[in-house]
Protein backbone atom coordinates (compact mmCIF):
# COMPACT_ATOMS: atom_id res chain seq x y z
CA UNK A 1 0.00 0.00 0.00
CA UNK A 2 1.04 3.48 -0.58
CA UNK A 3 0.93 6.34 2.12
CA UNK A 4 1.89 9.33 2.20
CA UNK A 5 2.37 11.39 5.41
CA UNK A 6 1.56 15.07 4.81
CA UNK A 7 1.40 17.85 7.40
CA UNK A 8 -0.59 20.66 8.44
CA UNK A 9 1.56 23.68 10.01
CA UNK A 10 1.13 27.41 10.46
CA UNK A 11 -0.04 29.40 13.22
CA UNK A 12 -2.42 28.91 16.45
CA UNK A 13 -6.26 29.97 15.07
CA UNK A 14 -5.03 29.41 10.98
CA UNK A 15 -7.61 25.91 10.85
CA UNK A 16 -5.07 23.23 10.57
CA UNK A 17 -7.54 20.98 13.71
CA UNK A 18 -10.51 22.09 11.68
CA UNK A 19 -8.80 21.07 7.97
CA UNK A 20 -7.98 17.63 9.30
CA UNK A 21 -11.33 17.26 11.24
CA UNK A 22 -12.77 17.83 7.63
CA UNK A 23 -11.00 15.57 5.66
CA UNK A 24 -10.30 12.91 7.80
CA UNK A 25 -12.41 9.32 7.19
CA UNK A 26 -11.61 8.11 10.70
CA UNK A 27 -12.25 9.90 14.10
CA UNK A 28 -9.41 12.57 14.51
CA UNK A 29 -6.90 11.76 17.30
CA UNK A 30 -6.68 14.78 18.61
CA UNK A 31 -4.03 16.26 22.07
CA UNK A 32 -6.00 19.57 22.59
CA UNK A 33 -5.09 21.59 25.74
CA UNK A 34 -7.62 24.39 27.12
CA UNK A 35 -5.77 27.88 26.09
CA UNK A 36 -4.47 29.99 29.04
CA UNK A 37 -3.46 32.51 27.04
CA UNK A 38 -7.04 33.89 25.73
CA UNK A 39 -5.08 37.53 25.57
CA UNK A 40 -2.91 35.90 22.45
CA UNK A 41 -5.35 34.33 20.68
CA UNK A 42 -8.73 34.10 21.59
CA UNK A 43 -9.28 30.31 21.06
CA UNK A 44 -10.68 28.15 23.86
CA UNK A 45 -8.45 25.02 23.13
CA UNK A 46 -5.06 24.52 21.60
CA UNK A 47 -3.20 21.44 20.14
CA UNK A 48 -0.64 20.76 22.23
CA UNK A 49 1.21 17.16 20.44
CA UNK A 50 -0.52 16.34 17.28
CA UNK A 51 -4.09 15.79 15.10
CA UNK A 52 -3.73 12.56 13.25
CA UNK A 53 -6.58 11.56 10.53
CA UNK A 54 -6.73 9.53 7.55
CA UNK A 55 -7.82 9.22 4.08
CA UNK A 56 -8.46 7.05 1.54
CA UNK A 57 -7.54 7.91 -2.04
CA UNK A 58 -8.00 4.29 -3.24
CA UNK A 59 -7.70 0.95 -2.05
CA UNK A 60 -4.29 1.06 -2.13
CA UNK A 61 -3.50 4.92 -1.54
CA UNK A 62 -3.81 6.29 2.11
CA UNK A 63 -2.91 10.07 3.47
CA UNK A 64 -2.01 10.04 7.19
CA UNK A 65 -2.74 13.80 8.10
CA UNK A 66 -0.91 14.80 10.94
CA UNK A 67 -1.19 18.62 12.58
CA UNK A 68 0.89 20.05 14.52
CA UNK A 69 1.28 22.50 17.20
CA UNK A 70 1.40 25.99 15.94
CA UNK A 71 3.03 27.45 18.80
CA UNK A 72 6.90 27.59 18.50
CA UNK A 73 8.02 26.12 22.12
CA UNK A 74 6.21 22.91 20.49
CA UNK A 75 8.64 22.54 17.73
CA UNK A 76 10.12 19.71 18.80
CA UNK A 77 7.03 18.11 17.31
CA UNK A 78 7.78 19.31 13.90
CA UNK A 79 10.73 18.09 14.01
CA UNK A 80 9.51 14.54 14.85
CA UNK A 81 7.05 14.89 12.62
CA UNK A 82 8.34 16.37 9.39
CA UNK A 83 11.20 13.44 9.54
CA UNK A 84 8.24 11.18 8.41
CA UNK A 85 6.57 13.41 5.88
CA UNK A 86 6.77 13.98 2.32
CA UNK A 87 4.19 16.60 1.92
CA UNK A 88 3.65 19.72 3.76
CA UNK A 89 0.32 22.50 4.22
CA UNK A 90 1.01 25.17 5.85
CA UNK A 91 -2.14 27.06 6.76
CA UNK A 92 -1.63 31.17 7.22
CA UNK A 93 -4.86 32.89 8.72
CA UNK A 94 -4.58 36.13 6.69
CA UNK A 95 -6.04 38.36 9.50
CA UNK A 96 -2.68 37.71 11.67
CA UNK A 97 -0.19 40.54 11.54
CA UNK A 98 2.23 40.23 9.08
CA UNK A 99 0.51 37.27 7.92
CA UNK A 100 3.22 37.02 4.40
CA UNK A 101 6.15 37.00 7.09
CA UNK A 102 4.79 34.44 9.03
CA UNK A 103 4.48 32.39 5.99
CA UNK A 104 7.84 32.28 5.38
CA UNK A 105 9.08 31.75 8.85
CA UNK A 106 6.89 28.54 9.27
CA UNK A 107 8.35 27.55 5.49
CA UNK A 108 12.05 28.17 7.09
CA UNK A 109 11.29 25.12 9.36
CA UNK A 110 10.28 22.87 7.01
CA UNK A 111 12.62 23.69 4.56
CA UNK A 112 13.29 19.97 3.42
CA UNK A 113 10.06 19.70 2.22
CA UNK A 114 10.05 22.40 0.10
CA UNK A 115 13.25 21.01 -1.59
CA UNK A 116 12.39 17.23 -1.90
CA UNK A 117 8.83 17.20 -1.00
CA UNK A 118 5.73 19.08 -1.66
CA UNK A 119 4.29 22.29 -0.19
CA UNK A 120 1.05 23.66 -0.74
CA UNK A 121 0.44 27.67 1.25
CA UNK A 122 -3.68 27.88 1.91
CA UNK A 123 -4.41 31.36 2.97
CA UNK A 124 -7.22 31.08 5.77
CA UNK A 125 -9.59 33.48 6.52
CA UNK A 126 -9.65 35.85 3.48
CA UNK A 127 -13.86 36.37 3.39
CA UNK A 128 -12.91 38.33 6.34
CA UNK A 129 -9.32 39.71 5.84
CA UNK A 130 -8.74 40.48 1.98
CA UNK A 131 -5.54 42.44 2.06
CA UNK A 132 -2.71 41.00 1.63
CA UNK A 133 -3.58 39.31 -1.48
CA UNK A 134 -2.51 36.18 -2.59
CA UNK A 135 0.43 37.68 -5.25
CA UNK A 136 2.04 39.47 -2.03
CA UNK A 137 2.35 35.23 -0.62
CA UNK A 138 3.85 34.29 -3.84
CA UNK A 139 6.23 37.25 -4.02
CA UNK A 140 7.68 36.36 -0.61
CA UNK A 141 7.82 33.05 -1.61
CA UNK A 142 9.61 33.38 -4.83
CA UNK A 143 11.71 35.40 -3.50
CA UNK A 144 13.00 33.30 -0.69
CA UNK A 145 13.01 29.93 -2.46
CA UNK A 146 13.02 31.29 -6.18
CA UNK A 147 13.66 27.89 -7.61
CA UNK A 148 10.66 26.35 -5.40
CA UNK A 149 6.73 25.69 -6.88
CA UNK A 150 4.75 26.28 -3.98
CA UNK A 151 0.77 27.08 -5.04
CA UNK A 152 -0.50 29.46 -2.87
CA UNK A 153 -4.28 28.77 -2.78
CA UNK A 154 -7.37 30.85 -0.57
CA UNK A 155 -9.21 28.39 1.61
CA UNK A 156 -11.88 27.34 3.78
CA UNK A 157 -10.59 24.66 6.53
CA UNK A 158 -13.98 23.86 6.87
CA UNK A 159 -14.63 23.14 3.03
CA UNK A 160 -14.01 19.41 2.34
CA UNK A 161 -14.62 20.39 -1.26
CA UNK A 162 -11.50 22.88 -1.06
CA UNK A 163 -9.39 20.80 1.42
CA UNK A 164 -9.53 17.49 -0.80
CA UNK A 165 -9.15 19.09 -4.12
CA UNK A 166 -5.90 20.79 -2.34
CA UNK A 167 -4.27 17.65 -0.69
CA UNK A 168 -4.93 15.86 -4.56
CA UNK A 169 -2.78 18.82 -5.56
CA UNK A 170 0.11 17.96 -3.00
CA UNK A 171 -0.12 14.44 -3.30
CA UNK A 172 0.34 14.90 -7.01
CA UNK A 173 3.58 17.01 -6.97
CA UNK A 174 4.77 14.87 -3.89
CA UNK A 175 4.55 12.26 -6.64
CA UNK A 176 6.05 13.84 -9.61
CA UNK A 177 9.01 15.04 -7.78
CA UNK A 178 9.44 11.55 -6.54
CA UNK A 179 9.92 10.18 -9.73
CA UNK A 180 12.87 12.69 -10.36
CA UNK A 181 16.09 10.46 -9.72
CA UNK A 182 17.70 13.46 -8.31
CA UNK A 183 14.78 14.91 -5.70
CA UNK A 184 13.77 11.23 -4.91
CA UNK A 185 17.57 10.66 -3.21
CA UNK A 186 16.86 14.08 -1.46
CA UNK A 187 13.85 12.33 0.28
CA UNK A 188 15.58 9.52 1.55
CA UNK B 1 -5.35 40.06 32.13
CA UNK B 2 -2.66 38.06 33.44
CA UNK B 3 -1.90 34.63 31.93
CA UNK B 4 -2.63 31.68 34.69
CA UNK B 5 0.88 30.80 35.00
CA UNK B 6 1.72 34.03 35.75
CA UNK B 7 -0.64 34.74 38.13
CA UNK B 8 1.62 35.12 41.85
CA UNK B 9 -0.74 33.72 43.30
CA UNK B 10 -1.04 30.51 41.41
CA UNK B 11 3.00 30.60 41.34
CA UNK B 12 3.25 30.80 45.07
CA UNK B 13 0.66 27.78 45.59
CA UNK B 14 2.42 25.70 43.34
CA UNK B 15 5.90 27.04 45.11
CA UNK B 16 4.24 26.02 48.56
CA UNK B 17 3.67 22.36 47.22
CA UNK B 18 6.84 21.63 45.88
CA UNK B 19 8.45 22.77 48.95
CA UNK B 20 6.30 20.36 50.64
CA UNK B 21 6.91 17.50 47.91
CA UNK B 22 10.84 17.92 48.50
CA UNK B 23 10.32 17.49 52.51
CA UNK B 24 8.39 14.34 51.77
CA UNK B 25 10.58 13.12 49.66
CA UNK B 26 14.89 13.80 49.35
CA UNK B 27 14.62 11.62 46.38
CA UNK B 28 12.65 14.21 44.24
CA UNK B 29 15.37 15.91 42.06
CA UNK B 30 13.12 17.99 39.75
CA UNK B 31 9.31 19.00 40.03
CA UNK B 32 7.75 21.21 38.08
CA UNK B 33 3.96 22.52 37.45
CA UNK B 34 3.16 23.04 33.96
CA UNK B 35 -0.38 24.42 32.30
CA UNK B 36 -2.24 21.90 30.42
CA UNK B 37 -0.95 24.02 27.08
CA UNK B 38 2.25 23.77 27.79
CA UNK B 39 3.41 27.13 29.68
CA UNK B 40 5.80 26.95 32.78
CA UNK B 41 4.35 27.97 36.39
CA UNK B 42 7.13 26.95 37.87
CA UNK B 43 9.80 24.74 39.06
CA UNK B 44 12.40 23.48 41.63
CA UNK B 45 15.11 23.54 41.93
CA UNK B 46 16.08 26.59 39.84
CA UNK B 47 19.05 25.91 38.10
CA UNK B 48 17.98 22.54 36.22
CA UNK B 49 17.09 21.72 33.09
CA UNK B 50 16.06 23.62 30.37
CA UNK B 51 12.62 24.28 31.58
CA UNK B 52 10.76 25.93 29.01
CA UNK B 53 11.19 23.12 26.46
CA UNK B 54 10.45 20.78 29.22
CA UNK B 55 7.35 22.37 29.99
CA UNK B 56 5.83 21.49 25.88
CA UNK B 57 7.55 18.42 25.93
CA UNK B 58 5.65 17.71 29.62
CA UNK B 59 2.15 19.03 28.02
CA UNK B 60 2.62 16.63 24.88
CA UNK B 61 3.46 13.67 26.31
CA UNK B 62 0.32 14.45 28.94
CA UNK B 63 -2.48 14.95 25.92
CA UNK B 64 -0.84 11.85 24.30
CA UNK B 65 -1.54 9.87 27.48
CA UNK B 66 -5.16 11.20 27.29
CA UNK B 67 -5.71 10.68 23.76
CA UNK B 68 -4.16 6.89 24.40
CA UNK B 69 -6.97 6.75 27.22
CA UNK B 70 -9.64 7.89 25.44
CA UNK B 71 -8.83 5.35 22.51
CA UNK B 72 -8.65 2.28 24.87
CA UNK B 73 -12.00 3.70 26.42
CA UNK B 74 -10.63 2.42 29.55
CA UNK B 75 -11.44 5.41 31.94
CA UNK B 76 -8.99 9.18 32.08
CA UNK B 77 -5.60 8.81 32.04
CA UNK B 78 -4.77 8.93 35.67
CA UNK B 79 -0.75 9.55 35.49
CA UNK B 80 2.20 9.03 33.07
CA UNK B 81 5.49 7.63 33.85
CA UNK B 82 8.99 7.47 31.95
CA UNK B 83 11.09 5.21 33.16
CA UNK B 84 14.35 6.48 32.86
CA UNK B 85 17.93 4.73 33.93
CA UNK B 86 18.58 6.56 37.23
CA UNK B 87 15.12 7.62 37.81
CA UNK B 88 11.52 8.24 37.20
CA UNK B 89 9.48 10.86 36.08
CA UNK B 90 5.71 10.96 37.07
CA UNK B 91 3.02 13.48 35.67
CA UNK B 92 -0.22 13.98 37.46
CA UNK B 93 -2.77 16.28 36.11
CA UNK B 94 -4.00 18.28 39.53
CA UNK B 95 -7.83 17.87 39.69
CA UNK B 96 -10.60 20.74 38.85
CA UNK B 97 -7.45 22.80 37.56
CA UNK B 98 -6.00 23.29 33.93
CA UNK B 99 -2.25 22.27 35.37
CA UNK B 100 0.13 19.61 35.06
CA UNK B 101 2.79 18.36 38.31
CA UNK B 102 5.95 16.93 36.50
CA UNK B 103 8.20 15.21 39.17
CA UNK B 104 11.26 13.49 38.96
CA UNK B 105 12.43 10.90 41.67
CA UNK B 106 16.03 9.14 41.84
CA UNK B 107 16.79 5.64 42.12
CA UNK B 108 16.43 6.03 45.50
CA UNK B 109 12.85 6.26 45.55
CA UNK B 110 10.27 3.45 44.53
CA UNK B 111 7.87 4.54 42.18
CA UNK B 112 4.74 3.65 44.65
CA UNK B 113 6.29 5.97 46.86
CA UNK B 114 6.87 8.73 44.24
CA UNK B 115 3.13 8.15 43.47
CA UNK B 116 2.07 8.40 46.16
CA UNK B 117 3.79 11.52 47.43
CA UNK B 118 3.10 13.02 43.93
CA UNK B 119 -0.81 12.41 44.54
CA UNK B 120 -0.64 13.78 47.84
CA UNK B 121 0.80 16.90 46.03
CA UNK B 122 -1.76 17.46 43.45
CA UNK B 123 -4.92 16.88 46.05
CA UNK B 124 -3.18 19.55 48.05
CA UNK B 125 -2.65 21.99 45.19
CA UNK B 126 -6.33 20.99 43.58
CA UNK B 127 -7.18 22.81 47.08
CA UNK B 128 -4.96 25.62 46.75
CA UNK B 129 -5.55 26.63 43.94
CA UNK B 130 -9.43 26.69 44.10
CA UNK B 131 -9.61 28.33 46.93
CA UNK B 132 -7.60 31.28 45.09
Amino acid sequence: MAEHVILFAGPMGAGKTTAISTLSEIAVVSTEAANTERDVVDKATTTVALDYGEISLSDDEKVRLYGVPGQRRFDFMWSILKERARGLVLLVNNDAPDSVALAVEYLGSFEQLIHAGGVIVGVTRVDTAPEPGLGAYRDALSAAWPTAMMPVLSIDPRDAGQMQTALLMLVAIVDARASIPAVAELSR
Amino acid sequence: MTAFHREQAVIDACDAVIAELRELAPSLVFASVITDDGFEVTHAPSNAFDNGRLASMTSSVQALGDAVARELALGSNEYVVIALESGNLLQLRVPGQPVILAAVFDNHELLGKGLSVSRRGVERLGALLAAL
